[in-house]
């Protein structure tokens, strides 16, 4: 019976030490800035599958408490269907203009470049693939893009993201107290990012 | 022209076809099921791998499209035999004239020819400079006419194409608009088709999910049904029957909607 109850007790202190350890690193590493906020794209509103139909949540861009916020829109360009029409770089419902295409972009800062792949067909400009580039330096993270390439409009290759150089870190972050997804999180950086980090010159 | 929706049809699946009397075929993730022109449920049978494509033949016969290949069931249900390593991808849609057999490889964003034998003949679709359809949506969809002219839908340059069965592209009707219900809306429609009397094209759109026929030179003849699928629709499955029956799949609740022209 001592014996139980002594193995107990050395397996709780070994617990209770674990935990604190574990803490401890998590404070020491949020420090150094390597725990970071982050959005989960699988969450948040604008790229969450199965809710269409709805407003873009603009609350990354409201919130933060930097400038023009430290969210962006990322296109995962692998993932993107090179479209003619792309419903995240056109507003697909506006009327359509001379060259059959929407006559008015979505995105309010005109942050995205629409460029052709390859030689275009002059006489079917449709008979070509496109890139859809974002700049970041006008992007806000305003969502409405994101929103837009989400299926089934769009393949959802437009996610939004924390960028970490513009991100303050703040403990108590105003995006994920009133994201309605609960899609900010804080969590170790991303071991991509590191490795974009390490790569990039200092 | 207006059109009004006669029933609905639970066939747990999304991929349908008609055969003989006008019996639906519904094809879903692991059977396929049967249901005669009035939807009573006749027969139904498993499949293999999950479903992207069905076509009954002339002799009856019942063609599923699957991941990189096409099983072959008698009409009861008995299988015949598998045609493996037909295409890379999915096969997304079948189609037969005389002693052709045509297979969509969404992949290869082509449609492949073959003989009856499984004889390769050849490629259509890939003679462009995107070298192949558009097809961001994941599906390619096709339907043969009477005459053997091929009218396959291209949705990222929304068009439904006509070709030759030799790879021809012969023309082409279609065009965006994103307010006129005559125009292909989004980024990438129509994505299915069906083929009907005197040339006409049932087409149905993601993305604002609708059903709608057009005539042979593109012109719309009726909205068959908008507003009543899911939203989340993509893809969803057309197919006529001998009586002008418009059957669509609803690919989020796994149902098929059956219109019928009102008189």
């Amino acid at each position: 019976m001592s014996k139980d109850v002594s193995r107990r007790k050395a397996l709780g202190r070994m617990a209770t030490a674990a935990g604190m350890g574990g803490a401890a690193l998590y404070l020491v590493k949020k420090a150094q800035g390597q725990i970071v906020w982050q959005i989960d794209s699988a969450k948040c509103l604008n790229s969450r599958l199965g809710e269409v139909g709805v407003k873009a949540c603009d609350l990354c861009l409201k919130e933060c408490v930097v400038t023009r916020s430290a969210v962006r829109a990322v296109n995962h360009c692998s993932g993107c269907g090179r479209c003619n029409i792309c419903p995240a770089y056109f507003n697909v419902t506006s009327a359509v203009n001379r060259e059959g295409l929407p006559s008015e972009k979505l995105c309010p800062r005109d942050a995205i470049a629409r460029k052709p792949i390859g030689a275009i067909d002059p006489g079917d400009p449709a008979n070509n693939f496109y890139e859809y580039i974002i700049d970041e330096t006008k992007c806000d993270g305003c969502g409405k893009c994101a929103m837009a390439c989400k299926e089934p409009a769009g393949l959802g290759s437009i996610v939004l993201k924390v960028r970490h150089d513009l991100c303050v870190n703040c403990n108590k972050c105003a995006i994920s107290t009133s994201c309605p997804k609960d899609a900010f999180f804080q969590g170790p950086i991303p071991r991509a990012v590191l490795e974009q980090q390490e790569q990039s010159p200092a | 022209m207006k059109y009004h929706q006669l029933g609905v049809v639970h066939g747990d699946g999304s991929i349908i076809g008609i055969g003989p009397k006008d019996h639906l075929h519904v094809a879903g993730k692991s059977r396929v099921k049967v249901f005669d022109a009035g939807g009573t449920p006749q027969r139904s049978w498993e499949i293999s791998r999950p479903a992207s494509a069905i076509a009954v033949a002339e002799d009856g016969s019942v063609w599923v499209g699957q991941a990189a290949q096409v099983e072959i069931f008698d009409s009861a249900g008995k299988r015949k035999g598998t045609w493996r390593d037909v295409v890379h991808g999915d096969v997304t849609a079948i189609g037969f004239f005389q002693d052709s057999v045509l297979v969509a490889d969404v992949k290869d964003r082509a449609i492949r020819h073959y003989d009856r034998d499984f004889k390769f003949r050849n490629v259509i679709g890939k003679d462009n400079l995107t070298k192949g359809f558009l097809v961001p949506n994941g599906s390619l969809d096709f339907s043969v006419d009477a005459a053997g002219t091929l009218h396959a839908a291209n949705p990222g340059k929304h068009r439904v194409e006509r070709y030759s069965l030799d790879g021809k592209l012969l023309g082409h009707v279609g065009r965006f608009d994103g307010q006129d219900p005559a125009g292909f809306t989004g980024c990438c429609n129509p994505t299915n088709l069906a083929l009907g009397p005197h040339g006409w094209i049932y087409v149905t759109e993601k993305a604002g999910p609708r059903a709608k026929v057009l005539d042979r030179d593109g012109k719309l003849v009726a909205v068959i049904a908008d507003g009543l699928f899911d939203p989340a629709c993509k893809n969803m499955d057309i197919a006529l029957d001998s009586r002008g029956r418009v059957y669509v799949a609803d690919t989020e609740k796994l149902d098929v909607f059956v219109f019928e022209e009102a008189a």
